[in-house]
């Protein structure tokens, strides 16, 4: 089967410090993936680089059966490749409407219904401001916005940091059910949603893969713990 | 239905206004408030909405109205071609200048924005002074032809003209403002970076909104340049470069009646207190200072949400006024 997320050997650095020693990773469609790791590790590094933020001094990243390698950021987008960043900003000016347009327009896939099933709370919240809702909404809202176009792989960063058990209990129904469709990368330091849903688990330590846990056994939330 | 109600009275209300003030006031100062409101508007645009100050709108006004000057001076006599070539004029020199310029971070857009309205100046005035007459300016009044319906070589005709163009423009911005376009520019303003993770190229973005905002722009140069059968280098001088940006934030950044009131309240100003005052751009110094310290959001910025409350609540006590009639 061809992975539908191959990185090989990636090397980057901000300016002189290098962030990422040859990192590996590959994944099949319908896998979900995490990256766990302490602060600092390079997990977010390593999100940007695939989403094509940051370029890479050395190796190589191939998705949707393209190299990723020197395309921008909205390049990487249109081929289905979708980044949803850790910090939860929304464009807070725009409506949640409007939010969901500008994910439609690129993908002319307007089939908003398929976000509210999965993110019922949104519904009612369509014409007001993405800065006025809370923390947890405004995560669906831009895991909704990415959804749109059905993106092949889904980058996520950090989608519980900061949230309510009871909206990361729902986050948790909701990337299970997406990865019938969509590869999923996560980056997360929940251990306990990462066990419960990931089928592979990188551990990342100092810019460095430490451990790649692939079996359903070895996922457990103590063993990865031994690798932070 | 409701929205486009909404989205009308506001518009008509603001036009019918303007209209009214025809009836009341001087022509030259009407005709000067429609014209700088629609030099506002583009500046207004690329604040408000891309998040680009820009200090040099004179050299896109000066491409607009020398466009215009040049067809009217040695080529032809129909004001409507020489606006028509005045706004191709403004649409060739932000297309040529805009892929190098929207690159920049915003204080430099504005810095090397000043600097081309600087180079504006000096090719008008002095490199291409066997072309446009260097201070002495092109005068091209008597040669402009009457034109069928509305004769716009005449002031009050004009007017009319102006008032139809104002209005279009207007709409225009409105309904870039409700469009995907509009959202992509506010929000390339708020976070660019996350535009692109949606698949939108920011450069795109931002050189589309500069284009028809310049164009904009030089849309009110060739009109100036009808109006007044006049253009001479000052219109580019670097000393005007702030006041579409004065005008915008004292109208308030980014609305769309903004640069409507902008430019009424700046074109009063001027046009009152040169009159009692010598020193009167001192003046309008120390009085801008006071009004933008005291609504940072600018004149329609601070009545805004006054009105929006005022009308909702009296909405309110209608609607509870029926449901209390319904009761009885």
């Amino acid at each position: 089967m061809h992975s539908i997320l191959e990185v090989r050997d990636l090397s980057v650095s901000y300016g002189e410090a290098r962030v990422l020693f040859d990192v590996a990773l590959s994944m099949q469609p319908g896998e979900i993936v995490a990256c766990v790791g302490r602060n600092g590790a390079g997990k977010t590094t390593l999100l940007k680089s695939i989403a094509g933020f940051l370029k890479p001094l050395a190796g190589s990243v191939v998705g949707a059966n393209a190299s990723l390698v020197g395309l921008k950021p909205y390049e990487v987008a249109r081929l289905g490749i979708k980044y949803v960043p850790q910090d939860k900003k929304v464009f807070s000016d725009l409506t949640v409407r409007e939010n969901l347009e500008l994910g439609s327009y690129t993908s002319r896939d307007y089939d908003w219904d398929r976000v509210t099933a999965y993110f019922p709370k949104l519904k009612p919240l369509m014409e007001r401001k993405a800065g006025h809702l809370s923390g947890g909404e405004r995560q669906m809202l831009m895991i909704g916005r990415a959804l749109l176009g059905s993106p092949k792989v889904l980058l996520v960063d950090e989608p519980a940091e900061g949230l309510a058990p009871s909206i990361v209990a729902h986050l948790k129904d909701v990337f299970g059910e997406l990865s019938k469709n969509t590869a999923l990368v996560l980056v997360e330091q929940n251990l306990p949603l990462v066990c419960a849903i990931a089928s592979k688990v990188y551990a990342l330590k100092e810019g460095r893969i430490v451990a790649e846990l692939a079996d359903r056994e070895s996922i457990k939330p103590d063993v990865c713990e031994r690798y932070l | 239905m409701m929205n486009a109600i909404r989205w009308w009275w506001g518009l008509l209300l603001a036009f019918s206004l303007l209209a009214a003030s025809w009836a009341f006031l001087p022509l030259p100062f009407v005709n000067e408030v429609v014209i700088f409101s629609i030099y506002t508007m583009g500046c207004s645009f690329l604040l408000g909405r891309v998040g680009f100050i820009s200090f040099g709108q004179p050299a896109y006004l000066a491409a607009g109205a020398y466009g215009t000057a040049f067809y009217l001076f040695y080529f032809g006599t129909d004001p409507y071609v020489g606006i028509l070539i005045g706004i191709l004029s403004g649409l060739a020199v932000s297309g040529i200048v805009g892929p190098l310029f929207v690159r920049l971070r915003s204080d430099y857009f504005a810095l090397v924005n000043l600097a081309l309205a600087v180079i504006f100046y000096y090719l008008m005035q002095k490199v291409l002074a066997d072309i446009t007459k260097g201070d002495n300016g092109l005068w091209f009044l008597t040669r402009m032809s009457s034109t069928p319906v509305l004769d716009i070589s005449t002031p009050s005709h004009f007017f009319v003209f102006a008032f139809l163009v104002a209005l279009a423009v207007w709409a225009f911005y409105k309904y870039l403002d409700d469009s995907i376009f509009g959202a992509c520019c506010l929000a390339t303003k708020i976070n660019e970076d996350k535009l692109e993770f949606l698949g939108y190229s920011n450069y795109s973005v931002r050189l589309l909104a500069f284009i028809i905002a310049n164009t904009t722009t030089a849309l009110a140069g060739a009109m100036y340049a009808v109006y007044l059968g006049f253009v001479s280098p000052e219109i580019t001088s670097p000393h005007r470069a702030p006041d579409p940006v004065v005008v915008t934030i004292l109208g308030g950044t980014g609305t769309l009646y903004g640069p409507l009131v902008g430019a009424f309240a700046y074109t009063g100003m001027k046009d009152v207190i040169s009159k009692l005052i010598g020193n009167w751009e001192l003046f309008i110094g120390f009085l801008l200072v006071f009004i933008m310290l005291a609504g940072e959001k600018g004149i329609w910025g601070t009545l805004q949400p006054r009105l929006e409350k005022l009308f909702s609540g009296r909405k309110d006590r209608t609607a509870a006024g029926d449901g209390a009639e319904a009761r009885r």
